[in-house]
């Protein structure tokens, strides 16, 4: 394979695509994968790829613009967006950040059904990221009943929130409103399914030779790799690294739960995929302890000030939260006036999409590579905000 | 966090210690040596995760605020540096020999606020905004209200203000 | 890779024979979740128009449009949401002030006709267009337990009842800086209560001012329409605050305290400087008949315009009713001599103890000066119409009052009977109260008909003053002991169609006693013309009970203007100022164009 490569010349690699030798090759935007827009160029030399340019901006909606321009409570409804599959995270993280720059403490029971809210959007994200995962090694099957399940989940948060996917319940101050009465028993008979489909899932798709073939050894990331890209979350736990902002930097109540860090040693897709799989039981356990202690009782929302004049105080914080990627994060600049000076929102796909798979991508099957971006749980929307 | 700031001060010109909480700080830097500084925390001090690299736009002050903000797994603190650029010519040092994915955001600061950073591989190249013309667009003196009414048509539409049709139906000849 | 890894994917084989997930949503459409986000729904009966919803919409889907009903306290506009652009975040509904406002859980919307205005393309006004969710009872509504409004009224300081009874020291203590910026903050600045205002006081403004701690601008918002701030800071009737849009779920901004606040904040010898008064005399000459709020207020006005004003009062003091029928622990003197101070400091001439037809004709007026506006108030009160009126010790609520202003030695001696339920009963009461009397209010109606200020009647049982209610007076004996004796007879409401107040009739039979030492009268005033002579007197045309006049204060005599309590119905100081304002544009137009 080795001589595939063509020659380096000053750090570039040089070769001549009218040698017929190599074809240049677009690879998307239109979903690769079902993570959303996103086009990867490729150079590729039989099935092989030896370079790879990742091109995003097809989802560019300018959410930092546009948060510029808005007073911080038109900034709640917009933030959700950046992310489809897990929009929580961005809810949570924006009104922590403004709480944060303000002082304001929020009621104990907003912080558990905030938790509450996280965990079951963790869960939610992960089963679509189990579809795309294995509808890109062509196991649709298993796509479909995840995806069902998590339309299950989503009826959940319809009853409870009133939306499907942008649930805006997390809203700076508190959240909006309780669970409503009996949702406790219809979530455990969801989640319970979902325990099952996941035990079933070991069968068809873990122990599987044909997933197995093709995502063992597919994509590697070693310890070393972790910091050099900035790899995040499951990424960095698939090569036997101890980090979970939950545990490390507890935020909300998760300091109050009991769960563990999930790892796995190899650092390919497939122990990647393990990693997953397991954290999946953890969140399902984390809904269930979360439903047994929470209270039941108590202020749902501090009193903000008039969210139509609120202006909050000149500084800048950053906080962070573990989505599905890992690590999300966001910088929140205020100059004293009603708009925020400057949100930016430290997505994990930034660096997972770009930098990582870019080098993670030479070497590979053209046919994995579906594979191998799903197996980083890219998310598109949050590379360009 | 206030003891690293003091040890720091003590090889590099650092300004502005701001303690936001127990495990987030922020300080100032003079931009030569901001790059020493995080080559310095990343191998010397354990703050090997660089979490992002991102530009606050003062108008006002005629300056962009670089924000190099560092996590340490070991002591799980935060370290914001924040380096302060002349607007009018953004020159920054690039970092992308530290951290790989630093020269992405390298070339998004270029695209959307027009800072350069010598050296950094593919800076220029657009990376969002394939085939704009226009100024950065992050730049705040881009209005983006203004570039929608010219590019697009909108429905047309009439907002009553209450008070103001109050006053029309009701009491005008006052 | 070993033999398990290929057998174990067909572990799952049974799921082959399971219920597919998937519905058929044609043959039963499935409905949205009972608290879905769907269409919105709008009970325009409860809708107010204030724009709230428009405001916080952050993607300006809200487009207020005007519909044909209004009612007291409402813009006439309503709410037509484009759904081109609605993202259904549901703030609208949160923060919707009157609660009118909620969603359907429909979610499916089917629009037919491509040939329709661009304008109307999947837009309505919810609850004037009709649609097919408009019963539909579920939905999302705003949750409990969270609320983006502050409905909480800031508490305002006041002396303990035992505190007030002791004098009549002022018993509001006012708002500090902080807790008058975070009432103004409560404001939603929706401008409903500036219709409302009869001065159409700017109240958003200065409410912004104020919590953008601009205390001289606020000053300037508030002279623009109101020369009296200080005055109606403390005893306007603020009918701005029945319409205020909070009103509805919680407690109406604090209006007059806001107002009280911004004058508080400036001291009189610096509204000189803040008001900025640049003064070009005209070279013309207004008479004011009555310093009363009326007067003083076209008096500002007039002045500022440039011209010369002569103001004619028959007491010692200017301020009318303000000074004379407003008790000092609501109204100190030193507050209203603040406000006259600044309008006397524009060049404004008051002649004390000049009464018009005693000591100057009013032909001499009207021949003296290019315009003449009168504003004399109701002065003359009311008789209760029963035997034993003229008894001594029966006294007017308002001869009280004035007697106190003046500081005449005032004896009521150790039981008081109040007749009215009205303002000035309840001042007359409370007055009797501070003179150490004990006092019984008697009145015609329920409670809840009282005309007084629902906060004044709430402080006289504050003070323990007695209430009788549905209580008629018969008639007053004189006792042997020089007492009196209060004869009066329960009355039984009788509700009549159209009417807005029940009207009382009396229990036949029914005679009970009082024994009391004054009883003061306090069922209302009236005026009289009887000063009027001369040329002008005999053009003036009078309707039935009073000059006639347009809505600017303009009699027949093109010369004359009327205002103040004698002019509206309302008879309040607000309402006065806001005529005192439209006819010194009035004499202005006529004047000088």
């Amino acid at each position: 394979m080795e001589n595939l490569y063509p020659p380096i010349v000053d750090g570039k690699s040089v070769y001549d695509l009218n040698s017929q030798k190599y074809l240049k090759m677009w690879h998307g935007p239109q979903h690769p994968g079902v993570t959303g827009n996103m086009s990867l160029e490729l150079d590729i030399c039989g099935d092989q790829v030896i370079k790879c340019n990742t091109h995003v901006g097809y989802l560019h909606r300018g959410f930092e613009k546009l948060m510029e321009r808005r007073r911080y409570i038109n900034c709640f409804p917009i933030v959700c967006r950046i992310c489809v599959p897990e929009p929580d995270t961005n809810e949570y993280l924006f009104a922590a950040a403004m709480e944060d720059l303000m002082g304001i403490e929020i009621p104990e029971r907003a912080k558990w059904l905030r938790t509450l809210n996280l965990e079951l959007s963790r869960l939610a994200s992960f089963l679509m990221w189990i579809g795309g995962q294995s509808g890109a090694f062509g196991m649709g099957t298993v796509a479909q009943w995840t995806m069902a399940h998590r339309d299950f989940v989503l009826d959940l948060f319809e009853e409870w929130t009133g939306a499907r996917i942008y649930h805006m319940y997390t809203i700076p101050g508190g959240v909006r409103g309780d669970l409503p009465e009996g949702w406790d028993k219809r979530a455990e008979k969801t989640i319970a399914a979902v325990h099952k489909l996941l035990d079933e899932i070991n069968y068809v798709m873990l122990n599987n030779a044909i997933f197995k073939q093709r995502a063992v050894g597919l994509g590697v990331i070693t310890p070393e790799m972790v910091d050099a890209y900035g790899v995040v979350g499951p990424n960095a736990r698939c090569c036997g690294l101890q980090r979970d902002i939950r545990k490390d930097q507890p935020y909300l109540i998760y300091d109050q739960l009991d769960f563990i860090i999930e790892t796995e040693t190899a650092g390919d897709a497939y122990s990647r995929t393990v990693v997953r799989w397991k954290e999946m039981y953890q969140s399902i356990a984390l809904i269930r302890q979360i439903l047994a202690k929470m209270p039941r009782s108590g202020a749902l929302h501090a009193t903000l000030p008039n969210v139509l004049h609120l202006k909050i105080p000149k500084g800048q914080t950053y906080l962070r939260a573990e989505s599905t990627r890992g690590e999300y994060g966001y910088f929140m600049v205020s100059d004293g006036s009603a708009f925020p000076r400057k949100v930016t929102v430290r997505g994990p796909s930034y660096t997972h999409a770009m930098a990582l798979l870019e080098d993670l991508a030479v070497g590979v099957n053209i046919a994995d590579l579906p594979g191998l971006m799903v197996s980083l749980h890219t998310y598109p929307p949050e590379i360009e905000r | 966090m206030k003891k690293l700031y003091d040890i720091l001060s003590l090889q590099f010109e650092l300004a502005d210690f701001e303690s936001k909480r127990s495990d987030l700080a922020f300080c100032k830097v003079k931009a030569s040596q901001a790059i020493s500084l995080l080559t310095h925390l990343r191998d010397i001090h354990g703050y090997t995760h660089l979490v992002m690299l991102t530009c606050v736009d003062w108008l006002e002050d005629k300056q962009f605020q670089l924000t190099y903000l560092l996590h340490n797994y070991a002591t799980k603190t935060d370290l914001g540096i924040l380096v302060f650029i002349d607007r009018d010519h953004p020159v920054m040092d690039s970092l992308h020999h530290l951290w790989k994915q630093g020269r992405v955001y390298q070339r998004e600061l270029h695209e959307m606020f027009g800072i350069d950073f010598p050296g950094s591989p593919g800076v220029e190249e657009p990376m969002i905004l394939e085939g704009w013309q226009g100024p950065p667009p992050m730049r705040r003196d881009f209005d983006t209200k203004a570039y929608s009414d010219e590019t697009y048509s909108h429905r047309p539409r009439v907002q009553n203000e209450p008070e103001q049709h109050m006053k029309e139906q009701l009491y005008s000849e006052d | 890779m070993n033999l398990r890894d290929i057998l174990s994917p067909f572990f799952v084989w049974k799921r082959a024979f399971e219920k597919p997930y998937s519905i058929n949503t044609l043959s039963a459409p499935r409905p949205g979740a009972p608290a879905y986000r769907g269409f919105h729904k709008n009970d325009v009966s409860k809708c107010i128009g204030c724009g709230t919803c428009a405001e916080i919409c952050q993607n300006v889907s809200i487009e207020m449009v005007p519909v044909a009903t209004a009612k007291d306290g409402d813009s006439g506009l309503r709410p037509k949401i484009d759904y081109g652009r609605c993202c259904w975040c549901a703030l609208c509904v949160d923060i919707c002030p009157s609660g009118s406002l909620t969603m359907s859980n429909a979610y499916t919307w089917v629009e037919e006709g491509l040939d329709k205005d661009v304008r109307d393309t999947f837009c309505y006004t919810p609850g004037v267009d009709s649609k097919p969710w408009d019963n539909e009872p579920l939905g999302y509504k705003k949750p409990d337990g969270y609320e983006l409004l502050l409905l909480d009224r800031i508490p305002m300081p006041h002396l303990s009842p035992e505190e007030r009874l002791s004098s009549f020291v002022e018993l509001v203590k006012g708002y500090s800086r902080e807790l008058a910026i975070r009432e103004a903050d409560r404001c939603i600045q929706c401008g409903i209560c500036t219709a409302t205002c009869p001065a159409h006081m700017n109240i958003p403004a200065y409410i912004k001012a104020i919590r953008e701690d601009n205390i001289a601008a606020g000053l300037q918002i508030l002279y623009d329409t109101n020369p009296l701030p200080g005055v109606c800071g403390r005893i306007c009737t603020r009918l701005c605050e029945d319409v205020c849009a909070l009103s509805h779920r919680g407690d109406a901004i604090s209006i007059r305290w806001l107002k009280r606040y911004l004058t508080d904040c400036v001291e009189a010898e610096d509204y000189k400087d803040i008001l900025k008064t640049e003064i070009k005399p005209l070279g013309k000459k207004v008479g004011i008949i009555g310093s009363g709020p009326g007067g003083l207020s076209a008096a500002y006005y007039l002045a500022n315009m440039g011209y010369e004003v002569d103001i004619f009062e028959k007491t010692a003091a200017a301020g009318g009713m303000l000074r004379y029928g407003i008790p000092e622990y609501r109204l100190p003197y030193d507050k209203i001599d603040k406000d006259i101070d600044f309008i006397t400091s524009l060049g404004v001439k008051i002649h004390y103890n000049t009464c018009v037809g005693k000591d100057i004709s009013f032909d001499d007026i009207y021949k003296r000066y290019d315009a003449v506006f009168i504003s004399t108030g109701l002065f003359e009160p009311y008789f209760i119409g029963i035997k034993g009126e003229d008894n001594e010790g029966v006294i007017s609520g308002l001869k009280l009052l004035s007697d106190v202003t003046e500081g005449k030695e005032v004896s009521l001696g150790k039981h008081v009977v109040v007749v009215g339920g009205g303002n000035v009963a309840m001042d007359a009461a409370r007055t009797a109260r501070r003179l150490g009397s004990e006092v019984t209010i008697l009145y015609r109606r329920r409670d809840e008909d009282m005309p007084a200020d629902r906060e004044e009647i709430d402080e006289a049982y504050e003070e323990n003053v007695t209430f009788i209610t549905q209580a008629i007076p018969l008639e007053i004996n004189k006792l042997a002991d020089n007492r009196l004796e209060f004869i009066w007879g329960k009355a039984e409401m009788h509700f009549e169609e159209g009417a807005k107040r029940p009207q009382p009739v009396l229990i036949e039979g029914s005679r009970e006693t009082l024994v009391a030492d004054t009883i003061i009268a306090a069922i209302g005033q009236g005026m009289n013309f009887a000063w009027m002579d001369g040329e002008a007197f005999a053009n003036i045309k009078f309707g039935k009970w009073n000059i006639d006049a347009d809505r600017w204060g303009r009699s027949s005599d093109q010369k004359i203007f009327i205002g103040g309590d004698m002019f509206n119905r309302t008879a309040d100081a607000i309402t006065a100022i806001a005529d005192g304002h439209r006819s010194a544009r009035a004499i202005d137009k006529l004047l000088n164009q």
